[in-house]
């Protein structure tokens, strides 16, 4: 079942593509594919949304439970992502615990949200040093057609912006929407023989020789970042993609976060 | 946690959900949703909400897996953890891989899997919202899910489950049904009304149970109705068209090879009917004879199906049940999840 | 002759000897196995919109390298079954360590199917006329089940999309073709080769294909061929609902290619 060869003729047809400033399906280096975004899709989790970014498909779902804090921050709420990649959505996927692409995506959008601060995981506090409310991030992948990561991550942020505290059902006061103060956008770039595209699809994310996370926040401070492959870039192309990455997140927040 | 209901059937004979004993709840599909699988369905019933997709036959690895004269189905009922009330860790537990067992083996029966040996055929169930029969939900997207895929199948399955509250059957059971009801016996059953999934669970009599297949059956004719009426409605029906003759009978690899001896021939491009002629003389150590078989061959998978089949195949034995769970999967915990 | 939609386990017909490809006999009638068109010509049988493609004898297809054994290739050819290739089936003698210069893994080859076992090990042969290794050019991705579709009624149809876009065309039976031209017209060619597809059911396809690849400025749908008209498409779940959508489509495809080309 593991990963198909890409054929030659395939990689040399993208390869030609980039050097005429053209992509596969028509989009440019810097176009992100059409997104579409439904929240509160499963009304037993605590909040939920359903993204779909080109053809990738993946249903996020937030689910809140009363835990123990961690002795280092006996006041605040926790965090935890997690993703799976299910065999459901590729060829490729293999059912099982999961591997290290998951693990790292699923750290990578962890890590966006925590350090944004966007949830505030002060106001999670039931009983200090006791009780406080854990968050549970569960990314479940449908359908790959590339660029999981930022896809998770905006399904993430979605269902988060609508997740509500169950504080009635667990007999801890009363219910109220999670509280959610920063939006953060993730958007990933790929190198193809020396140009950077934004948003990679399928057939990109196998032939590009290095990718690039960035994770920004409303205000344009960057919260997370993440290379990945197996080729390096130079700090000139590295610097310019920070850039565009914040520019795009803003883009993206403006026309399908903020209404939300 | 919510309470048990005093009474589950009230003066009219109405469920707490409204419905009547023998109504189901209501049901729609929706196929191919996904664009890498090979088949898939969604299916929302009750509030359960299930994604089915088939990937094969397809390659089998580790080739020690692999049967020598039939193919392997392989099936997967996975719960998201977000799909219950109380948020299930990922990944298999004990009740979904009995789950998974008992549901591959309801379509055994109908897959004709003598016709890909050494492949594999991968179903998977994801349950994204659970409410009560899931597992009957789960059979009844993949089987339309094997159909999109264009599985060979001698007919579709459908399934549904019929408990007993208030010491009264109940067709297709709701959340406090199943939870505090006596009884939760889901039934799966081929088109031509053999039964290929039973399970009981709970206290009847034999005569209840008798009650209860009937009752099952007929929930299952209704849900082949709705799987039938979903795979119908993706196309409309196409209105005559005509084929002609020659495009049916014919031998496609001839065909292309006369395609081929028209670009080395460069310029004349009309090939001809004698494309019979062009066959003989190219190649030294292969027989002259044409298609393998089958006359009428624009489909070599179907032709296989079809030239193998005079009557209806033995359904074939279970050596081995072959569970999914493959060798990386975390060790069973004992935790069972709410029954669902 | 009508043509219905049928399903897994459908009624077909009380004469056994009806049976086709994609039946099955059982108390003596007949069964559909598949989710597809019922055709019922002499025989009864279902075409599937869609399945894997299964080698056979004598077979045409298009295969990418995966592997490099010792003493064979082996050919990825969008089968749950992968090809072998034995050295000794190279159009040239090989010496076995220079076996990944002349085919490494990534590289595509137009072969032929030398044998079927009853096991499923499929050989492969590239000491046929007209096979080779794949160097330029593209490969594209059809069902299986729609290759004659492209190939026509004699070789008709494959006949005259070369001729009309100046391209190399092969047609794997493993639902694979090759294209070889400059780019514009091969963007052309997988236009018209998309369009097949979507309206594989409906007759007259090569005159309108033809008139498209002439006259780049509009397909004609079946009505204004006098022809009955389809009212839903094909296989594809990425296919427009409707005609209308899929002429302002191609529309604008074709707009975009007249304006890039150069």
């Amino acid at each position: 079942m593991g990963n198909e060869v890409m054929s030659i003729l395939k990689k040399d047809y993208i390869y030609n593509l980039m050097l005429k400033g053209k992509r596969a399906d028509g989009r440019t280096f810097d176009e992100m594919r059409d997104i579409e975004i439904k929240t509160n899709v499963i009304e037993k989790a605590e909040g939920s949304a359903w993204i779909k970014m080109g053809g990738t498909e993946i249903l996020v779902g937030v689910k809140l439970q009363v835990g123990t804090p961690f002795p280092d921050s006996a006041d605040q709420g926790v965090i935890i992502t997690s993703m799976e990649l299910n065999p459901i959505a590729s060829p490729d996927f293999e059912a099982g615990p999961p591997k290290e692409n998951a693990i790292e995506m699923a750290r990578v959008t962890d890590r966006g949200i925590r350090e944004s601060g966007a949830i505030d995981l002060s106001k999670l506090c039931i009983t200090e040093g006791e009780e406080v409310w854990m968050v549970f991030i569960d990314i479940h992948v449908l359908n790959n057609e590339g660029n999981i990561q930022d896809v998770s991550s905006m399904g993430a942020i979605a269902a988060l912006l609508t997740a509500v505290v169950p504080g009635e059902r667990e007999g801890r006061g009363e219910d109220m929407p999670l509280p959610i103060r920063d939006m953060p956008v993730s958007v990933t770039l790929v190198d193809i023989g020396g140009e950077m595209m934004v948003d990679p699809d399928l057939d990109e994310e196998t032939v590009c020789d290095t990718r690039i996370t960035i994770v920004s926040n409303q205000d344009g401070s960057i919260s997370g970042m993440q290379k990945s492959g197996d080729g390096a870039l130079t700090e000139e192309k590295l610097l310019k993609a920070v850039s565009l990455a914040c520019q795009k997140a803003s883009e993206l927040r403006e026309v399908h976060l903020l209404n939300i | 946690m919510s309470d048990k209901p005093e009474k589950f059937i009230d003066e009219n004979g109405l469920r707490l959900d409204g419905r009547r004993i023998d109504e189901i709840r209501p049901m729609k599909m929706e196929i191919g949703v996904l664009s890498r699988a090979d088949g898939s369905c969604y299916l929302e019933w009750g509030k359960n909400k299930v994604l089915a997709a088939v990937y094969g036959p397809r390659e089998l690895h580790p080739r020690r897996l692999q049967k020598a004269d039939s193919v392997l189905i392989r099936y997967r009922y996975n719960m998201a953890a977000f799909s219950v009330e109380d948020r299930i860790r990922p990944g298999p537990s004990r009740r979904s891989i009995e789950i998974s067992k008992v549901s591959r083996e309801a379509f055994e029966p109908v897959v004709l899997t003598h016709l890909y040996p050494g492949a594999v055929i991968d179903v998977f169930a994801e349950v994204l919202q659970a409410d009560a029969g899931t597992r009957t939900a789960a059979i009844n997207a993949a089987s339309v899910a094997l159909a999109d895929a264009g599985i060979p199948m001698k007919g579709l399955v459908s399934a549904c489950a019929v408990g007993k509250v208030d010491g009264q059957l109940v067709l297709d059971l709701n959340k406090p049904e199943d939870n505090y009801g006596d009884a939760d016996i889901p039934m799966a059953m081929t088109s031509d009304g053999e039964i290929s999934l039973i399970q009981m669970d709970g206290d009847v009599t034999q005569e209840e149970f008798k009650q209860a297949i009937e009752m099952c059956k007929e929930g299952c004719r209704q849900i082949l109705e709705i799987q039938k009426e979903t795979l119908r409605n993706k196309f409309t029906k196409l209105d005559d068209v005509e084929i002609s003759d020659d495009e049916e009978d014919v031998d496609v690899s001839a065909l292309v090879e006369s395609t081929l001896d028209s670009s080395e021939d460069e310029d004349d491009m009309e090939a001809s009917a004698e494309q019979e002629e062009d066959e003989t003389g190219i190649v030294e150590d292969e027989e002259s004879e044409s298609a393998p078989e089958d006359d009428e061959e624009e489909d070599p998978d179907s032709a296989e199906s079809g030239s193998d089949l005079e009557d209806v195949e033995p359904v074939e034995d279970l050596e081995e049940s072959f569970t999914d769970v493959d060798e990386e999967d975390v060790p069973e915990d004992e935790d069972d999840v709410e029954n669902a | 002759m009508e043509r219905e939609i049928v399903i897994p386990g459908q009624f077909l017909s009380d004469n056994k000897t009806d049976s086709g490809p994609g039946t099955y006999v059982k108390d003596g009638k007949v069964y559909s196995l598949l989710y597809g068109v019922k055709n019922a010509k002499k025989k009864i049988s279902v075409i599937p919109f869609s399945g894997k493609y299964i080698p056979s004898f004598r077979d045409y297809v298009i295969g990418t390298v995966i592997d490099v054994t010792p003493s064979n290739w082996i050919f990825d050819i969008g089968s749950p079954y992968d090809g072998l290739l034995h050295v000794s089936e190279y159009p040239r003698r090989i010496d076995q360590d220079k076996m990944g210069e002349v085919l490494g893994i990534g590289n595509s080859a137009l072969l032929r199917v030398k044998d079927v076992s009853s096991s499923m090990k499929v050989e492969l042969t590239m000491r046929e006329r007209g096979l080779k290794l794949l160097d330029m050019g593209r490969v594209i991705e059809v069902t299986p089940a729609k290759v004659p579709r492209i190939i026509g009624h004699g070789g008709s149809m494959v006949s005259m999309l070369k001729k009309e876009t100046n391209c190399e065309i092969f047609v794997g039976q493993n639902g694979r073709i090759w294209i070889k031209g400059k780019d514009s017209e091969m963007d052309l060619l997988t236009e018209a080769i998309e369009l097949i597809m979507k309206h594989s059911h409906t007759s007259g396809l090569t005159d309108r294909i033809s008139l498209f690849l002439k006259d780049e400025d509009e397909f004609v749908s079946e009505e204004e061929e006098a022809v009955l008209s389809e009212d839903d498409l094909t296989e594809d779940t990425k296919d427009a609902e409707d005609e209308s959508e899929i002429r302002e489509d191609t529309y604008r495809k074709v707009d975009a290619l007249l304006e890039d080309d150069n």
